[in-house]
């Protein structure tokens, strides 16, 4: 029910290498980041990127750390990105794994093999992978990386803009990234193994809220709660609004409230039934945010294709609420509050 | 006693008043309980409320009714629907809550854009860009010399961010686009040269990566995002008004406004007063207000009198395209009509020449349809080879400015071949391609953005054969894949 380009979301849930949990605090403060051309290294830094069985990507950057800027597109964040000589958008789309080009720019590139995907509707189908010479995103270089290849024309269609395709957290997983939604900027800093900034002199991001990241995926899932229980969420910044399970316990809807609903019949209604209302009680640690738009859906299919229970999704309302910092080496989640007045 | 008497009957009063009031709120219209979507219904909302309720919910007006007048369960969309009669004025009517995915009848395509096509519908918003179809606009920079715009180029300086690292500007004329358009270093700022057609265009600069308005603009737009965008014109006229020194207050007013007679503001200038102006393509009827008092413009010899005889100046921008229509000299009168024009049957009047009949008129680029009345009768444009429709329905079609060209290099032994696609919404009576030099061709004004099209070769549908680009469509075929750059 969600969208269609989860069904092409490809869950390689037993990849990762072993990641050596490193635990460091946060301490205050936070600075916005640019860098200058004195931090230039002439070699450039070739790192062998996050490890699967399948993939690995390797990038290149000059810089300690690299700021995209991100467009919009309705509720969507594009990143601009040049894929082998084709210019165009990739979808920032954290509940996608790895990358997923569209087969419209990327159908004559040579085959590299065949996948199994399993998508919302529990379906089981395969997906075609590629091999791509480079990727450019702003200053960062990625070479030699594997993607899937889905229809993503859809997108297009609904939002005007030329989509390459998505990318989700496999590629950034050895930088600190910052999401700032508010202000359309993805930062990416580099680390060391232990999750460390490379440019020691930047400041660590001051957080309100920290919490572990749970498992090894690609996929980030967080802990909410709804009306006193914990509830496991996916942070998804391809999803253009927040979701949250229609067959959660009692206590739990009782905290929502449905505001629209879309049946099934009638020319140019949607094939299924949308509901769609305001999650009222949620909250993050100790931080409760109210009024948050939601879809209310059935979400057993995207558990069933996450490979995990979920019970809701995180999408672009979540991401309106402040800044957020993400560390997989260090397993750590961050999330700085807007104030209410910045807003 | 009285008043005992007064104050209970005002109680009561006040009791009826407030239980005889349905209250009304939306949002306590729908729960979920248990696997079942509950609508809770008052049978004392008013009419206009019981509207809005089935409009938000999507509930048909004939269930709304049923359920009203108690019917235990009622069949409707396919779905059974139970109500439950409860105290005071309010039924439940409920469904099990649709817990498949969507799917399509093949079970293979999910049609979940949908969801967010509706959602997108319900907070009224489309997600992409809008076409910007502003009659007129004026510049407001804080100073002058941040941007000139002449012949074409359009000079935007930024006289900041000298530490900067990298300096883009990104904005309509791009697409947005964050990596095309870096600017140059210069002394204490940043700058661009950029070809720019007239019009109205939003923009941002992206310093080292943040976006950041024209600090020395002050005309800005609301993005849409909570965020706001710069705005420019390119402008293409100049309004002038020579002398009037003394004048405290000089506007420019005319049909582009409404005739609004607050007007523009004019700028002083060394021997009188000017407004640099976009303007879109048309024709405009305008006059001066020099210190409230309304004067044409003297210096400009095109003038029309109007309805009360007064003289009022007019300017034509964009160039104008000459109709012509041969022969039928011994016509009494002939008119142009089209969709330019709502196919009116009286405003185009043509002029006789000596051959025939002509009129220039002023068209912004697009794609129009039209036919000329001779006397009377509608007919095509015979010497257009272009054109809409077959039979009656058959017009004559131009496309002013055209910036693609379809063109089938095969089947030239076809009969019909027809261009059609999301420009024209899949009409299958579509634009007709004309064959020229063995080839089929089509041409087209698009704006800039992504189209899917077709073509239909004595009815068979195909795919453009020279064009690699296509996507997976509804019906589990393709369509050719066009993209019209901004520039």
């Amino acid at each position: 029910m969600l969208s269609d380009r989860i069904k092409y979301r490809l869950f390689f849930l037993a990849l990762l290498s072993v990641a050596t949990v490193f635990m460091a605090s946060f301490s205050p403060s936070f600075t916005t980041v640019s860098y200058s051309k004195s931090v230039l290294t002439s070699v450039p830094n070739s790192i062998i990127f996050f490890q699967s069985n399948t993939y690995m990507p390797e990038f290149n950057l000059h810089a300690d750390s690299v700021v995209i800027p991100l467009k919009r597109a309705g509720r969507l964040f594009l990143i601009e990105a040049n894929v082998d000589n084709e210019t165009g958008n990739l979808v920032f789309d954290t509940g996608a794994n790895g990358l997923v080009l569209n087969s419209t720019y990327f159908r004559n590139h040579v085959k590299s093999g065949e996948t199994t995907s399993s998508g919302i509707t529990g379906s089981v189908g395969t997906v075609e992978q590629i091999t791509i010479s480079k990727i450019v995103i702003a200053d960062l270089t990625y070479t030699k990386l594997r993607a899937d290849v889905a229809n993503l024309g859809h997108i297009e269609n609904r939002r005007g803009v030329k989509i390459l395709g998505l990318i989700g957290f496999s590629m950034l997983r050895n930088f600190e990234i910052v999401i700032d939604a508010k202000n359309s900027v993805l930062k990416l800093f580099r680390i060391d193994k232990t999750g460390k900034k490379l440019k020691s002199s930047l400041p660590e991001f001051n957080a309100d809220h920290i919490q572990k990241i749970e498992g090894n995926t690609n996929i980030l899932f967080l802990k909410g709660k709804i009306s006193g229980k914990i509830l496991n969420f996916c942070f998804d910044t391809g999803a253009e609004t927040n979701a949250i399970c229609s067959d959660c316990n009692r206590s739990i809807m009782n905290t929502l409230t449905i505001t629209r609903r879309s049946g099934l019949s009638g020319a140019g209604k949607a094939s299924s039934e949308v509901l769609f209302g305001r999650m009222n009680d949620f909250a993050i640690g100790n931080k409760q945010i109210p009024d948050m738009e939601t879809i209310i859906t059935n979400l057993d299919a995207l558990s069933e294709a996450y490979g995990t229970h979920i019970d809701g999704m995180l999408g672009y309302s979540f991401l309106e609420q402040g800044i957020i910092c993400i560390n997989f080496t260090r397993k750590q989640f961050g999330i700085r509050f807007t104030k209410r007045e910045e807003k | 006693m009285k008043t005992i008497a007064r104050c209970t009957l005002l109680l009561i009063g006040l009791f009826y008043t407030l239980t005889s009031l349905a209250q009304y709120d939306p949002d306590k219209v729908c729960r979920i309980e248990n696997g079942e979507l509950i609508f809770s219904l008052n049978l004392k909302w008013t009419e206009k409320e019981k509207k809005e309720v089935s409009k938000l919910f999507d509930l048909d007006s004939i269930l709304m009714v049923e359920a009203y007048k108690g019917t235990p369960e009622i069949v409707s969309g396919g779905e059974i629907w139970k109500v439950k009669k409860m105290k005071t004025s309010l039924v439940e009517l409920s469904k099990p809550i649709q817990s498949k995915p969507a799917q399509s009848k093949d079970g293979k395509i999910l049609k979940n854009d949908d969801v967010y096509l509706v959602i997108d519908q319900w907070s009224n918003f489309t997600g992409k860009a809008k076409e910007s179809s502003v009659v007129f606009g004026v510049n407001n920079f804080a100073l002058s010399y941040v941007f000139t715009y002449r012949s074409d180029n359009a000079m935007f300086y930024l006289p900041a961010y000298k530490t900067a690292n990298k300096v883009y500007i990104a904005g309509t004329f791009n697409g947005w686009s964050t990596t095309q358009t870096p600017m140059k270093a210069v002394k204490d700022g940043w700058m661009i040269d950029l070809d720019l057609k007239p019009g109205k265009y939003a923009y941002k600069f992206i310093i080292d990566g943040k976006w950041t308005t024209d600090p020395n603009n002050k005309l800005r737009e609301r993005d849409g995002d909570g965020e706001y965008n710069s705005i420019v014109y390119c402008c293409n006229h100049r309004f002038e008004l020579k002398g009037h020194k003394d004048a405290s207050k000089v506007v420019v007013t005319g049909n582009f406004y409404a005739w609004n007679p607050r007007g523009i503001a004019m700028n002083k200038t060394a021997d009188g007063w000017a407004l640099p102006i976009y303007l879109r393509d048309g024709t405009y009827v305008y006059k001066f207000l020099v210190d409230n008092e309304w004067m044409h413009d003297s210096a400009n010899k095109n003038t029309r009198k109007d309805a009360d005889g007064y003289l009022n100046s007019f300017i034509e921008i964009g160039e104008p395209y000459l109709f012509k229509l041969k022969d039928f000299t011994t016509a009494d009168k002939v008119v142009l009509t089209g969709s330019f024009n709502g196919w009116s049957q009286v405003e185009l009047v043509m002029d006789k020449t000596e051959k025939g009949w002509q009129l220039p008129y002023v068209l912004a680029p697009g794609n129009y349809e039209y036919k000329f009345i001779v006397d009377g009768l509608w007919i095509t444009d015979f010497e257009n080879p272009f054109s809409v429709g077959s039979g009656n329905t058959k017009n004559s079609f131009i496309a002013l400015k055209a910036n693609h060209l379809f063109t089938l290099d095969k089947f030239p032994e076809a009969k019909h071949v027809i261009v059609t696609g999301s420009f024209n919404g899949w009409s299958t009576q579509g634009y007709r391609m004309t064959q020229q030099d063995g080839k089929w061709i089509f041409p087209l004004y698009l704006k800039p953005g992504k189209y899917t099209y077709k073509f239909i070769v004595d009815g068979t549908w195909i795919l453009d054969p020279s064009n690699k680009l296509y996507e997976q469509n509804e019906y589990r075929t393709y369509n050719s894949v066009l993209w019209i750059d901004p520039f």
